[in-house]
């Protein structure tokens, strides 16, 4: 509640003049939009594009912004519209950047320095094929599965950011996890997962 | 082992922390008795925590673009605001207006009064009625017809009368032609007329 209050206010200091609070705003939020991009186009270059084309939208329409929702509300609503948009814009399936995943698999091994390389590639291999599984999600099956199981957003307020009802929610969760039970079963039962 | 018909969308729910507190403890009473709902609900949440574990892995730990803030000033700065339309202009004056209506009552029970009036002097014109007419259109429409016929007469007698004079028209021609007009003329002046030529032309013919 807090937060929303805080929100709130550095909205009303930005229309009155304040550059510093949409400073603020950004730096309270541009972690969550990244990664929540991030997840949804798998490529990082995209995904730091389309976060400063978030803030950009952002910044211009903020004066006309009335508080309705909760801000975060409204900017993981001008981001999933930009997933949405990007996804159907790429008529490919998405493409791994390998590099990026390699410079975090690096960090992980470098981390722990009992690590047994061997496992760590299976580790790797293992996780590209669920977030394979992932990708396969519709555009709206993975904005509804990664809002709310990701980015900590209850049902209500994930209808509220794509403008669903909630109902639809649910039937795009329950569908989203019935697939991903679906893609994911033959691994499971072959035991290479 | 008998099916259970429990709604797959309940297991689902129940894995995801969704289930309606008031549906959790008859849901799970019935999972101590269903083995076919508890393996769902394994199935369901290994699936969740191998997603889990593979997004987590993508992004160990919180991320951000790097130096966002400069780029987003200096795209502020390359890209000029945007022009609202002409018609969001008019909108957001008008609702400038209609916030003034409704504070100041007065002024614009006022205002609304004078531009009544100023609407009524400029195109409604009150103080100079228009004039109403007391021919009703129907009976200046016959006059206008019986006008229009008795030209008609008029026009076809003297059409006769050159003929007979430029052309030399012999007698029959021109009696037959005055006799037919002259019954066209009926109850009218040029009936006379039509007869007295008639007259004039059987004298000097000898018809």
């Amino acid at each position: 509640m807090d937060k929303l209050i805080d929100d709130e206010l550095l909205v009303a200091q930005f229309k009155s003049g304040s550059q510093k609070a949409f400073d603020d705003l950004m730096k309270r939020y541009e972690q969550k939009i990244f990664g929540y991009l991030l997840r949804s186009v798998r490529n990082y270059e995209d995904a730091e594009e389309l976060t400063l084309e978030v803030f950009f939208k952002a910044y211009r329409a903020l004066n006309k912004w009335e508080p309705k929702a909760k801000f975060s509300t409204w900017l993981y609503t001008i981001a999933s519209n930009l997933a949405i948009d990007y996804h159907r814009s790429k008529s490919r399936q998405p493409i791994y950047m390998y590099e990026d995943e390699e410079v975090i698999e690096t960090r992980l091994v470098a981390n722990d320095i009992s690590s047994n390389p061997e496992k760590n590639i299976e580790d790797k291999e293992r996780g590209h094929l669920i977030r394979k599984a992932v990708d396969e999600l519709s555009s709206k099956q993975k904005a509804v599965f990664m809002l709310s199981r990701y980015e900590g957003l209850q049902i209500k307020e994930v209808a509220e950011t794509l403008g669903m009802a909630e109902g639809t929610v649910k039937i795009h969760l329950h569908r989203a996890i019935k697939k991903l039970q679906t893609l994911l079963r033959p691994l499971w039962e072959n035991n290479e997962i | 082992m008998p099916k259970c018909y429990r709604s797959e969308a309940h297991v689902i729910d129940y894995v995801y922390g969704e289930l309606d507190p008031n549906m959790l403890p008859d849901f799970e009473n019935h999972l101590t008795t269903c083995n076919q709902c508890t393996r769902k609900v394994f199935a369901y949440k290994h699936v969740l925590n191998l997603v889990d574990e593979a997004e987590e892995e993508f992004i160990p730990q919180p991320i951000a673009p790097y130096d966002l803030e400069t780029k987003l000033y200096k795209r502020l700065a390359e890209v000029p605001p945007e022009k609202s339309s002409f018609y969001t202009q008019l909108l957001n004056n008008f609702d400038k207006v209609l916030l003034v209506f409704k504070e100041q009552k007065i002024a614009s029970i006022c205002t609304f009064a004078f531009a009544v009036i100023a609407i009524a002097f400029f195109v409604g014109n009150p103080f100079r009625p228009t004039p109403t007419y007391d021919v009703t259109p129907n009976t200046a429409a016959d006059e206008r017809i019986e006008q229009y016929r008795q030209q008609g007469i008029q026009r076809s007698l003297e059409d006769i009368l050159r003929n007979k004079h430029l052309r030399y028209s012999d007698g029959w021609d021109t009696v037959s032609q005055l006799n037919r007009v002259k019954d066209q003329a009926k109850g009218t002046d040029w009936a006379n007329v039509a007869n007295k030529q008639l007259k004039r032309v059987q004298q000097t013919s000898d018809l």
